[in-house]
């Protein structure tokens, strides 16, 4: 195993490599989209463990990571740190060195370059940012009609979740009020949702007959804004000059991928080789325990990739077309859902009614019958 | 941004014109007080939160009315047209050619269902001329007979066709000493039956409204139009365009979102009161002049003390002092001194508002023991002020204000109820005596939650 760690090191530091490792830093960086992306010089402050590296935004660059918020998040360290940590809990990372990182953001540049780079490989993070913020001239909605074979990753994640159960009392009025506020904002955005539908409708109909693509038919908002404000095309120009440039990056990136791996990888086994080595038996038992858990989980993904039904995933253009068809799927959907809406009611009260026989002394009063 | 007003009855129809009649003078209004870029905007997220476009360029109130008798909605529709500075939609409304005797179970039973069909497809007209429909505000009197039983089934056909809007019932309260002897009864049941439909309840009370016009107004003989005018006042220095939150750069385009995100998202916690100062006549506002350190004062002893106006407060109250545990109020029925609230709005419109200083709004003594201030209080504000008052500050609060009015109405209706007085006029049209144990039930609930802040 040592005559091993000396011939990666030996590669690591081999002459010709000496380019290799900065230049796949180089286009990582290039990839990323613009707004979130890191000099250079942070990846090698971190990996020696520098506090700069962390203060230039480190934990700043995993939020933004997960591409769900183009905008700065203006929360505080604290509030950031901590939703870095619970992103990375609920893909899986285990490291617990991580997990006991300060949470005033003052050091652990190190753990968090290890932590991202476990997160760019794990969920492809690339790729998925590329496709978040990629140019769309139509106007598009995201669709997910998969099969709902989440439930058991989801029971694994909030396995990991529930570790440490909250340790002070706490008013459940107070649960309440926040799930209503949920609830209302919720609500909100459905309200956004709809007012969005109702002015796509407008400039769809105001413009049918208009494309030159008959299937299409119509303009986008984007499109209409082209033909209203001709000058914005230069702004066009200019996002998708920058996604062309992102691409090449990527692809650059991924022909140099091995070798930022295999760094990461090599300072993970200096750091490890620091540890003692576990008891052949223990580790036996762990080995056998890991396998078994792996054979499960490969059945169990064997079965659902089976019954997979191919459902619609992802963003797709939106084009008005004529309701009638539509609509009569759409109350069929309805018809359905309802079905299930008063299936999972009745499941509802069957339990309540169990727990209310439990309760002795106590009368359970249903809301007004309607 | 858009909110359709669905008025009912004689009383919803009534005050409904005085706040169109409000927000629309307001809105012309030279006494801005702000920059005309400030102006404008202000001009323009009120016109689309209350008001639609037509071709004659005369705005046109979103809203539909409803009431069994012609008269009351023939009145109200020709005083808008002559106002020359806006209307309703004449095909917006609904009503029967005869009344239908004053009685709720008739009302929600019999009326509301026959007509449903129609009134519903009113409201749908409405909402479609929406861009974006923030929702439905809705106003009625609690006591009344055919109205308020129609109102609560109209309430409940809202809620059903727009499950995910946001519903605010404006209710009066009826006078203490009022004429129709089942008015308890009818509130109990208008009351028990909103609550389950609609996410809040704003209530106004006709004595406590009365003593403003008296008092303050200096009203010698009030009519029902003196007090609407007081309550749309009211109203309008709510739900006229503000800026939601620090360092926004638009007008708040969710208003009832906004209200209910900040006062409302306990469902057992629905009851809302509503203050406004200062309130005077006309010709007495041109003499005032007023500091905002004094309102702010005025507004917050309003509310500990749960006074209705700003004379005659009781100063003497003050809230617990920290590490003093409120004392328990075992029966609602016993003087309450000190008003605990679980959250509070308040909207400041006029000049200086951005140097106000609300920390007294933020003392968690006045708060429930389960919610801190930093959530539970929210502040609205503009530089635009309101129907020529130089300053004005309301209050929207969800508190113990209605409690004892809450828990004297339903003591009363009970006591009738237990001699069974009068309930044939109910169980004649469907209202079984199982329902309105139910309603008193729901509201023993709700008075039992205030109760225990």
């Amino acid at each position: 195993q040592a005559r091993r760690h000396q011939r990666a090191a030996a590669c690591g530091m081999w002459p010709g490599r000496a380019g290799a490792l900065p230049a796949a830093i180089g286009a990582l960086c290039r990839a990323l989209p613009p707004g979130s992306r890191p000099a250079p010089e942070t990846f090698r402050l971190a990996k020696f463990n520098r506090p700069e590296a962390v203060r230039a935004g480190e934990w700043h660059l995993l939020p933004s990571k997960n591409h769900l918020a183009n905008q700065p998040m203006s929360i505080s360290v604290q509030g950031r740190i901590l939703f870095v940590k619970s992103v990375l809990r609920y893909h899986g990372y285990g490291r617990p060195e991580f997990y006991q990182l300060p949470s005033d953001g003052s050091q652990g540049s190190r753990e968090l370059l290890l932590a991202f780079s476990w997160l760019l490989n794990r969920i492809n993070l690339l790729e998925q940012l590329l496709t978040a913020n990629r140019v769309k001239i139509g106007d598009e909605a995201s669709v997910c009609t998969c099969e709902d074979n989440l439930s058991n990753s989801w029971k694994d994640r909030t396995e990991i979740a529930l570790e440490r159960p909250l340790k002070r009392d706490v008013d459940v009025r107070y649960l309440q009020w926040l799930n209503g506020r949920l609830r209302f904002k919720w609500r909100s955005l459905h309200v956004d949702r709809q007012e969005q539908c109702k002015l796509l409708h407008k400039i769809h109909s105001y413009t049918s007959g208009c494309h030159m693509d008959q299937t299409i038919g119509h303009f986008s908002v984007t499109e209409t804004d082209l033909i209203r404000q001709p000058d914005s095309y230069k702004q066009l120009l200019q996002l998708l000059e920058s996604e062309t440039s992102r691409l090449e990056a990527f692809l650059e990136w991924k022909q140099l991928e091995p070798v930022y791996c295999l760094t990461v990888f090599f300072s993970l086994q200096v750091k490890s080789r620091e540890r003692t080595l576990p008891d052949e038996r223990e580790f036996c038992a762990a080995v056998r325990t890991i396998t078994e858990a792996v054979k499960l989980k490969l059945s169990d993904l064997k079965y659902h990739c089976a019954h997979k039904k191919n459902g619609m995933h992802g963003s797709y253009r939106l084009v008005f077309k004529d309701k009638r068809s539509v609509i009569s799927k759409l109350q069929m959907e309805e018809a359905t859902l309802k079905r299930e809406l008063k299936r999972l009611q009745e499941e509802c009260r069957h339990k309540l009614d169990e727990i209310a026989e439990g309760l002795v002394g106590v009368i359970c009063i249903p809301p007004i019958k309607r | 941004m858009s909110i359709v007003t669905v008025q009912l009855g004689q009383c919803g129809n009534q005050i409904g014109y005085e706040v169109f009649n409000a927000i629309c003078s307001d809105f012309h209004s030279t006494h801005g007080l702000c920059s005309k870029k400030e102006n404008e905007s202000y001009q323009e997220a009120c016109k689309e939160r209350f008001f639609s476009e037509e071709k004659t360029g005369v705005p046109v109130a979103r809203a539909v009315l409803v009431d069994m008798e012609p008269k009351v909605i023939s009145q109200t529709l020709s005083m808008a047209a002559r106002s020359g500075h806006w209307k309703y939609d004449h095909q917006s409304h609904f009503c029967q050619k005869q009344g239908s005797g004053n009685n709720w179970a008739n009302g929600y039973s019999v009326h509301g269902p026959r007509y449903r069909e129609v009134i519903m497809n009113l409201v749908q007209k409405e909402a479609e001329k929406c861009d974006r429909l923030s929702g439905f505000f809705t106003v009625m009197s609690m006591a009344g007979g055919t109205g308020s039983g129609m109102g609560a089934f109209v309430t409940q056909c809202l809620r059903d066709a727009f499950p995910t809007s946001f519903i605010l019932n404006q209710v009066i309260w009826p006078y203490g000493t009022g004429e129709v002897i089942v008015q308890n009864y009818n509130s109990v049941l208008t009351l028990s039956h909103l609550y389950q439909s609609s996410d809040a309840l704003l209530v106004h009370e006709n004595d406590a409204i009365h003593k403003i016009c008296a008092q303050l107004m200096n009203i010698k003989k009030i009519s029902f139009r003196d007090v609407n005018q007081v309550i749309a006042h009211q109203l309008g220095s709510v739900f006229q365009p503000t800026y939601s939150s620090e360092g926004a750069s638009q007008y708040s385009k969710s208003p009832l979102g906004d209200l209910m995100e900040s006062l409302v998202p306990h469902p057992e916690f629905k009851m809302l009161g509503l203050r406004n100062i200062p309130q005077m006549s006309e010709n007495s506002l041109a003499y005032s002049t007023f500091t905002w350190p004094g309102l702010i004062k005025h507004l917050r002893q309003m509310l500990i003390a749960n006074a209705k106006m700003e004379e005659g407060i009781d100063w003497q109250v003050r809230p617990p002092l920290p590490g003093h545990p409120v004392p328990p109020k075992a029966s609602p029925n016993k003087a309450l001194h000190f008003n605990t609230s679980i959250a509070n709005l308040v909207v400041l419109r006029g000049k200086d508002v951005q140097s106000v200083d609300l920390g007294g709004f933020r003392d968690p003594a006045l708060y429930t023991s389960w919610l801190n201030p930093q959530e539970a209080f929210n502040i609205w504000k503009t530089p635009r002020a309101f129907n020529k008052y130089e300053k004005s500050a309301s209050l929207v609060s969800n508190s113990q204000f209605l409690l004892k009015l809450m828990d004297n109405i339903v003591g009363k209706a009970w006591n009738m109820f237990a001699s069974k007085a009068y309930v044939h006029q109910y169980t004649k049209f469907g209202i079984e005596e199982e329902d309105f144990l139910d309603c008193f039930t729901t509201l023993e609930q709700v008075i039992s939650s205030y109760a225990s802040l």
